[in-house]
């Protein structure tokens, strides 16, 4: 895999990826990526890449992720509908999906060249990585809400406890936020459905993502403040980003689409 | 933490650090000494630095980013593990080797000492073997660096590597620029040059939507991390901000270049805009040194002109670390590991009991002819290792 002499052949595949797209069979999609393709790619006289490695989040993003990376020109053939399959593998890419919430560690660790994902996620981790391109879609915030009825009672609380006492998925974002209101706080780490937490005394205020506002009114919150906006980004491996041309390429082809 | 009587501590070793046993020890030793060999060749000279430092000390060469492990002394004095040598280098420089005739050639294998996060599949302890070149500036000393860490890594027995070469000067004086206008601040200033550490385009776009920015500098900001090539990604980055009086830094990275590819090495060296080091200490070249499959640089370095007044001498810099963990990672991914077994033949010596300075002496001759000899006694007195059946008192919290 001496990718570093091929860099510019790269770059030609990447100008009009639609010339390599063949209807490979699922046969050869397997070959593509075996040991055996590997050690003949050695050779000096084989010119074709390595396949680019993306990460794509499953789950809400999903859908998106795969309609924007297929108008970027990719061939994602078999990603629309993956089944229970986690890899697929086409001409030139293997597209991994992967638990929203992984999609920075995948992308800052190296197992993938690419990928998309939430800027929630990526701002709670705080992990080396390019943030490329706003992808725009997915669009959420992140707010501080409380009970409906129990207006002030966490002000209150907070005035004689001396601590405000949060749950949260998100204890960086919440952290962060706190500390540039000055407010010191208790942060509780559940895994999901925060919304229990105030109604039974497990925390005064939840720190959470809504898009539409729909779930916090069916329990009975209502937003207190607005933590920060979230929206899907296209991200890159630091070393990926600077050792292989296809990935700037493609987001700047991304950067064109939104 | 429950703490029971005679409840056995697990011996694990603290997290991100750990053992070497004799395989990878002989494979360290062996990337390490032909390193060595080839930094030797250029006419660095071997230095040690220690692994403590006075914390207030070591901040007056630049901001240290990620310190663990601090502690006080007997003395109350604040120290920290090395997270870094080249501050150390620097401090060495400006105090104990002032009467030294520059330039300097220094090399060194540390150990350094970073945060990592739990979880993270990293490790807190890294091994650094680098170079400083303390007294001589310019396109050749740059190139100097540049071709070094190239020999470096091919005598550690990589063959397919990447390394990717920046400036910091552009940006500092477009920020400079940007500032003046009075549009943004120095904390802005500040913010930007996080988001370009961080790889961050998108901060990078929200920040240059400030109000009253001159949209010259908006699009050089946004544009400047795109752009990657060879010696006409350096003409590209020049024909945009020559008009705006910017030449920070550019010449010497296009001659500097210019070298590189007079020495055939154009293939496996990239220009690079993106790549600002997460140092606050560099003030021209900056060096990324990558490797397919490994996600983070196996080296950098770059130069740090104005590091040595910190510590009240006045003396350009450069240099570099590699390491050592990576270049194995990188090995391993190439398939380059070498063979761990240890290959030597080793001979073994019977003592008798009746003349047991004798096989002593035998050994001692076969030494001496370079056989490696271990010695036996004749009736064989090995010790089983027998797994204790009582909790470990030896580890207990007692």
């Amino acid at each position: 895999m001496s990718n570093t002499n091929e860099n510019p052949q790269m770059n030609n595949t990447t100008e009009d990826p639609q010339i390599n797209k063949t209807e490979g069979s699922p046969h050869m999609n397997k070959l593509v990526g075996s040991p055996l393709m590997k050690k003949i790619g050695k050779g000096p006289q084989v010119k074709k890449p390595r396949p680019l490695k993306i990460a794509v989040p499953k789950g809400a993003l999903f859908a998106d992720s795969v309609r924007l990376l297929t108008l970027a020109g990719l061939d994602t053939t078999g990603l629309d509908d993956p089944g229970r399959q986690l890899i697929i593998e086409t001409e030139d890419c293997r597209f991994f999906i992967v638990r929203p919430t992984d999609v920075p560690i995948f992308a800052s660790l190296g197992g993938v060249d690419c990928a998309i994902c939430g800027h929630d996620s990526l701002a709670e981790q705080e992990l080396d990585m390019v943030e490329m391109v706003d992808l725009k879609f997915g669009a959420c915030r992140f707010i501080v809400a409380e009970p409906k009825d129990a207006s002030n009672k966490a002000e209150d609380r907070y005035q004689r406890r001396g601590v405000m006492r949060v749950a949260t998925k998100y204890p960086t974002i919440t952290q962060a936020y706190y500390d540039s209101k000055g407010i010191q706080v208790e942060i509780v780490k559940l895994h999901g459905n925060i919304e229990l937490a105030p109604f039974c005394g497990l925390a005064d205020r939840v720190v959470d993502i809504t898009a539409t506002g729909e779930t916090l009114r069916e329990n009975n919150l209502v937003i207190v403040d607005e933590v920060l906006e979230s929206t899907a980004r296209f991200v890159g491996n630091t070393a990926s980003v600077r050792t292989d041309a296809r990935i700037r390429a493609l987001a700047e082809r991304l950067a064109s689409l939104v | 933490m429950k703490q029971g009587r005679n409840r056995a501590v697990i011996p694990v070793t603290p997290r991100g650090f750990k053992d070497v046993l004799p395989g990878e020890a002989r494979w360290r030793e062996s990337i390490i000494s032909k390193t060595r060999k080839t930094l030797a060749l250029w006419g660095y000279a071997p230095i040690e630095t220690p692994t403590l430092e006075v914390l207030e000390v070591l901040e007056q060469g630049g901001t240290l980013t990620s310190t663990p492990f601090r502690l006080f002394d007997t003395d109350n004095e604040l120290l920290v593990l090395r997270p870094d040598v080249t501050l150390q280098v620097a401090r060495m420089a400006a105090s104990r080797l002032k009467k030294e005739d520059l330039p300097l050639r220094l090399r060194y294998v540390e150990r350094i000492y970073r945060e990592e996060e739990s979880q993270r599949g990293l490790s807190r302890q890294l091994t650094q073997i680098g170079v400083e070149a303390i007294g001589f500036s310019g396109m050749y000393a740059d190139a100097e660096m540049v071709l070094l860490l190239v020999d470096t890594l091919r005598a550690a027995g990589l063959t397919d590597f990447t390394i990717a070469l920046g400036t910091v000067g552009v940006l500092r004086e477009l920020l400079e620029l940007c500032v003046e206008s009075k549009a943004v601040d120095e904390a802005w200033s500040a913010e930007l040059i996080k988001a370009f550490h961080a790889g961050n385009y998108v901060a990078i776009e929200q920040l240059t939507n400030a109000p009253g920015l001159d949209a010259r500098y908006v699009e050089i900001l946004r544009v400047l991390p795109t752009i990657s090539g060879k010696s006409e990604a350096v003409e590209r980055v020049r024909k945009m901000v020559a008009p705006l009086g910017i030449v920070n830094g550019l010449e010497q990275l296009y001659d500097t270049y210019t070298i590189i590819e007079g020495a055939g090495l154009a293939p496996q060296v990239n220009i690079d805009f993106s790549v600002v080091s997460a140092f606050d200490y560099y003030t021209g070249l900056v060096i990324e040194a990558y490797a397919p499959g490994l996600g983070k640089a196996l080296g950098s370095g770059g130069r740090y002109d104005r590091m040595l007044e910190g510590f009240g001498i006045s003396a350009p810099a450069a240099g570099f670390a590699v390491s050592l963990e990576s270049i194995m990672q990188a090995l391993l991914n190439e398939d380059a590991a070498e063979q761990q077994e240890d290959t030597s033949d080793t001979l073994t010596v019977t003592i008798s009991d009746g003349n047991p300075a004798e096989a002593f002496i035998k050994a001692k001759y076969l030494r001496s002819q370079g056989k490696v000899v271990t010695l036996e006694p004749e009736n064989g007195t090995r010790h089983e290792r027998r797994p204790l059946l009582l909790p470990m008192r030896r580890f207990s919290n007692e």
